[in-house]
């Protein structure tokens, strides 16, 4: 009999190993991961633990994964966000109740979980469990913790790392153009061509006019007919003709 | 004698029909190059600010150019009909001049059109965009000028940064030193906007959800009426230059073959 009760009573306070490890959220979403926040898929359809546990997200950096400890509670100066991730390797937050996470999920409704809005809270000291943005790029990884009062109940397993985006700086961006395209070499090199035939034509028109000028034979000058006149004052009846 | 003469006079029609052309041409280069000035899709501040603005530069030379080119013609028709060979030969010098600006104008328009490339609009959005800090008024001016202009781009053409909203998380920016990336990671001009102008869903935006930002890149907005200035300036003042070549040539040959 006691052996038994001390059996149940081990059950009883048991952590639950959870399979599922949480993922990041689609990546269709543009914002899965920035610089300082990320999106997770929300744990539905995971835990099948009373209304009254509290589901809390663990995020840890990688060297605090393999001795955390669960009995740790929330709050306290070694899981507080402000202290991330110096004096407290991991932190707690976005902590809610079965409720929020209603089983099945309906079709096409985005369920996610946006680690890093909170900006407000993030240096107040008083609020321990902000979610606030993630001070580097990481790499971290996360779990979600179930706790009853203050027992863990539930855990998911961690998931794989995730790093965040490191923003580069702008002036390593090359601005120069890519060269000439082949539409402005060719008018460019049609019209110096077209300009320097009709420059060559205009020094040919000055030749041409200054040779003139000097007596040279111009090309359409209408021959000067030569009209000889003979007058005959005495055979007036015999005129020759007049010629044009 | 005959022959020459119908040979003259169809060559004396042509020349004034290729002044006539030229002279209409002047005037839609005037209307067209004034139209490019006006700016119509207020891009003007974007090549201020690059100090890159030669295209403007060639659009005003058109301008001119082309009044003086509907001025040269008529001076053309009057020289050709009158065969005076003094009124010609000033025709032809100054038509060489007018040539010469618009090959300038030509080719500086669709040099600096190579230079306007996404990068450039990148990096110039990225350093100046919401710049908070700017250096003397010269500075202060751009920057107020750039803001503006991506603001209304943004919100006019339902884009988001030069190839897309991951420009603001992929480089830091001006934006980025007064703006947090939690609660910013990207302008909410990028955001679905309502008929109030505010946005439709700002945690769907901030989220990156499609239909509640927008994904799409602002350069086809920017490149489109860019090109178009700078091609209409280049390639229409070509095809004027090449038909007025061949109007001066036969000018040129016209004023041989006349006399005093």
């Amino acid at each position: 009999m006691f052996p038994l009760l001390l059996l149940l009573l081990a059950r009883a306070h048991g952590l639950e190993e959870i399979s599922y490890t949480p993922t990041l959220a689609s990546p269709t979403l543009g914002g899965q991961t920035t610089a300082s926040t990320f999106v997770l898929e929300q744990p539905r359809c995971v835990f099948k633990v009373q209304d009254s546990a509290v589901i809390w997200l663990v995020v840890a950096v990688p060297e605090a994964v393999a001795n955390f400890n669960n009995s740790v509670g929330p709050g306290t100066p070694e899981r507080a966000f402000q202290e991330f991730p110096t004096k407290a390797p991991a932190y707690m937050t976005l902590n809610t109740t079965l409720l929020n996470y209603p089983c099945p999920k309906p079709p096409g409704e985005i369920t996610v979980l946006r680690v890093g809005s909170e900006t407000n809270c993030s240096k107040d000291e008083m609020r321990p469990t902000c979610n606030g943005p993630l001070p580097g790029p990481g790499p971290y990884r996360v779990k979600f913790l179930a706790l009853e009062g203050s027992e863990p109940v539930a855990q998911t397993a961690w998931s794989e790392p995730i790093t965040l985006r490191t923003a580069r700086q702008p002036g390593s961006i090359p601005a120069m153009g890519s060269g000439h395209s082949a539409g402005m070499i060719a008018l460019t090199s049609i019209l110096s061509i077209l300009f320097a035939i009709l420059l060559a034509g205009l020094v040919a028109m000055l030749v041409f006019w200054s040779s003139d000028a000097c007596g040279g034979s111009s090309t359409f000058s209408k021959p000067e007919a030569v009209t000889v006149r003979r007058y005959n004052t005495h055979h007036v009846y015999d005129q020759p003709p007049a010629r044009l | 004698m005959a022959k020459s003469d119908d040979g003259i006079r169809i060559l004396q029609g042509l020349l004034v029909f290729g002044n006539v052309v030229i002279g209409m041409c002047g005037i839609a280069l005037t209307a067209e190059c004034i139209f490019f000035v006006s700016d119509p899709h207020g891009l003007y501040p974007l090549l201020e600010a690059t100090e890159n603005d030669d295209i403007y530069a060639a659009a005003w030379i058109g301008i001119f150019v082309g009044f003086a080119l509907f001025a040269l013609s008529i001076l053309g028709i009057v020289g050709v009909i009158k065969s005076n060979r003094t009124l010609l030969l000033v025709y032809i010098i100054l038509m060489l001049i007018t040539y010469a600006f618009e090959m300038a104008s030509c080719i500086t328009a669709a040099t600096h059109r190579d230079f306007l490339t996404p990068n450039l609009f990148l990096k110039q959005m990225l350093e100046r965009y919401q710049k908070s800090e700017p250096d003397n008024n010269n500075d202060k001016w751009m920057t107020e000028g750039v803001t503006k202009t991506w603001d209304k781009l943004m919100l006019q053409n339902q884009c988001c940064g030069v190839r897309g909203p991951s420009d603001w998380q992929e480089y830091t920016s001006a934006f980025r030193i007064t703006n947090n990336d939690a609660d910013f990671p990207w302008p909410h001009n990028c955001c679905v906007m309502d008929a109030r102008g505010s946005p439709v869903n700002l945690d769907g935006c901030k989220l990156g959800v499609p239909g509640y930002y927008n994904s799409n890149g602002c350069y086809d907005a920017i490149s489109g009426p860019m090109n178009t200035h700078a091609w209409g300036v280049a390639w229409f003042g070509f095809a004027i230059l090449c038909w007025t070549f061949c109007v001066l040539l036969g000018t040129m040959f016209y004023w041989s073959r006349t006399e005093y």
